[in-house]
């Protein structure tokens, strides 16, 4: 059965429709890579199925519940997280505190008010070793260079352990090597998590994607594997224009 | 234990050896003076319970006097009862009111006054910031509408004379009694009260910096969306602060009420509520410890310098608090945490250098073969 199901999905930009009667399904375990060009309205589903944005009409349904009306927090607490275009770590917390946020299992208050803030250090320190930042654990993240701020932001996503991860742009600014090593890290995610990526490196679209779903004027253009989007006609329409 | 915690419970050790031991000792015991220098360790309780909200969560409460004269309100009615014994507080005689108001029956009761200090303020910054935080406000946004509501509310007391006293406040107030105690106000045991307090506050207002509460807080006063995101309920935790910070002034409210033996709508005045910010602004709003010395360094201050510039006194406030927003924004609290990171850096460079004799150049004898 499939995990996430996306049913006629609208949303309105004061007369612009960003996103047009999108339907699509992710199996659980699966990496789809959300491709189109510019406009296409990639992002904006993202945030439609976070939560960021509310859509006008249609229906997102995660693990069986209709979470197209619940507030941010309450689709994050059902397992979907998000990572943002933008790095967007805590500045001015520490690496081992970023990760002790993001380890959300519990997010409430009394649960908070009766933890030590690092209360749960052990648990960050493979994550920390995995992404190699364990020397820069009481390091305020604001002190990090551009490459390692993307790869706290990816143990932050490891650490929060969400079922479903959102992407959007996860190498974008990152150097051919250190983009490998994200796919890496991705394909090993992928055996306990979703996965949806909204990707321009076709490279890395290449290794990671199970399935591809391209986009056009907010809806579905195409939909398949790697081979069947490469030589789809429509496709090479909407990308070159004739 | 991390390293920062183990300094600010250093540093709490000290400032408690210092008001219990070292300022007592200075005044050699004398309760006229310590009287005053109880009223600022009360009012350092108001300036950290801001430090909570502001510093810690990036909510900039100015009606954190409404809440401190609501617990100062609720200690002087009970007061004011026991000064009228059976009969009516006076000042309700003179305004024509018949029996007592139905709200203040109950402040008969020494437990039930206690209890209202704190739960009323936490009640009512409750209710304000859940329909804030609910509709998602935030930044100056939050400033306005607490600071309006202080006014709004200081007027109420005012107009409300029969209930509340006006303009005039309470006055004319028993000693408290407290198990038999007498509370004599210029005594060494009413200073050790206040002291006791104070360090208490800071105690809770510590555990809560490093919590994972706060840890929380501080993640939603960088990004609130970000955090939402993570699955946290934010205008929950922001709800929760904002009571624990009124709780907090309320508690202060109770005790500024004992020292000076009166309550007056100048409690709940915008003036009275910016001295509050300008006092953990010059602490320094990162730290509860260092809110709370900000408000008995600048009332010492005060207490000196009004005498002599009684006209001038306000005038040097707002000088040092636009100094310190413009030169030390972190307050004294960065101010010493500079010090400190330049001193330590220093020592660990002279460290390195001398246990590792062999990386020094020698320039004496290469100099010699040229």
């Amino acid at each position: 059965m499939s995990q996430l199901q996306v049913n006629d999905l609208h949303v309105d930009f004061g007369g612009l429709r960003a996103v047009d009667g999108l339907s699509f399904s992710v199996a659980e375990g699966e990496i789809l890579c959300l491709l189109g060009p510019n406009g296409a309205g990639k992002s904006t589903t993202l945030d439609l199925i976070c939560g960021k944005t509310q859509p006008t009409g249609g229906s997102i349904r995660f693990e069986g519940t209709e979470i197209s009306q619940l507030l941010e927090f309450r689709r994050a607490r059902l397992g979907i997280g998000r990572k943002f275009q933008v790095p967007s770590v805590y500045k001015e917390l520490t690496v081992a505190e970023n990760l002790s946020v993001a380890r959300s299992r519990r997010p409430g208050i009394l649960h908070a008010l009766t933890r030590f803030a690092l209360s749960d250090g052990h648990a960050a320190a493979p994550i920390l070793e995995r992404i190699g930042l364990e020397a820069k654990a009481n390091e305020l993240a604001g002190n990090l260079s551009h490459g390692e701020t993307q790869w706290l932001e990816i143990a932050m996503l490891i650490a929060q352990d969400s079922r479903l991860i959102l992407m959007d742009e996860p190498t974008a600014g990152m150097t051919i090597e250190e983009t490998g090593r994200t796919a890496e890290i991705f394909r090993s995610l992928s055996e306990s998590h979703t996965l949806i990526v909204v990707e321009h490196d076709m490279s890395f679209v290449r290794t990671v994607a199970d399935r591809i779903v391209v986009m056009n004027r907010g809806s579905m253009l195409a939909e398949g594997t790697i081979e069947e989007i490469e030589t789809n006609e429509d496709v090479k329409t909407a990308y070159l224009g004739h | 234990m991390t390293t920062r915690l183990f300094y600010d419970l250093v540093a709490l050790v000290i400032f408690a050896l210092v008001i219990v031991l070292g300022v007592p000792a200075l005044m050699g015991f004398d309760g006229f003076e310590l009287n005053t220098f109880a009223r600022y360790l009360a009012l350092g309780i108001a300036s950290l319970a801001l430090a909570l909200s502001w510093g810690g969560a990036g909510l900039l409460n100015l009606g954190q006097a409404a809440t401190f004269g609501m617990g100062s309100y609720a200690m002087a009615m009970h007061l004011k009862l026991k000064a009228s014994g059976d009969g009516l507080p006076d000042f309700m005689g003179w305004n024509n009111v018949p029996e007592l108001p139905l709200i203040w029956v109950p402040f008969h009761s020494l437990g039930f006054t206690l209890l209202a200090g704190l739960l009323v303020p936490a009640f009512v910054g409750g209710l304000i910031a859940m329909f804030m935080f609910r509709a998602r406000i935030a930044g100056v946004f939050v400033a306005i509408i607490t600071l309006a509501f202080l006014v709004a509310f200081q007027l109420v007391v005012i107009e409300e004379q029969g209930i509340t006293g006006g303009q005039n406040g309470l006055t004319g107030l028993a000693p408290l009694n407290v198990l038999g105690w007498s509370v004599d106000t210029y005594g060494v045991g009413f200073y050790y009260l206040v002291a006791g307090c104070l360090v208490t506050a800071i105690t809770i207002g510590l555990y809560l910096t490093h919590s994972k509460f706060g840890l929380i807080l501080r993640a939603i006063r960088e990004d609130a969306d970000r955090t939402r995101f993570l699955g946290y309920n934010v205008a929950n935790y922001q709800t929760v602060i904002f009571c624990i910070s009124a709780a907090l002034a309320g508690w202060a409210g109770m005790l500024y009420t004992l020292v000076l033996e009166f309550a007056s709508p100048t409690y709940m005045s915008v003036s009275f509520s910016l001295a509050i910010v300008i006092w953990c602004a010059v602490g320094g709003r990162d730290s509860v410890l260092a809110a709370a010395i900000g408000a008995i360094l600048v009332n010492l201050l005060e207490g000196r310098l009004s005498d002599i510039f009684v006209e001038g006194w306000n005038l040097m406030l707002g000088v040092i608090f636009v100094f310190v927003v413009m030169f030390m924004p972190r307050g004294l609290n960065g101010l010493v945490g500079d010090a400190w990171r330049f001193i330590g850096g220093r020592l660990q460079k002279e460290r390195t250098i001398s246990t590792r004799p062999h990386l020094q150049p020698e320039p004496v004898k290469s100099g010699q073969e040229n």
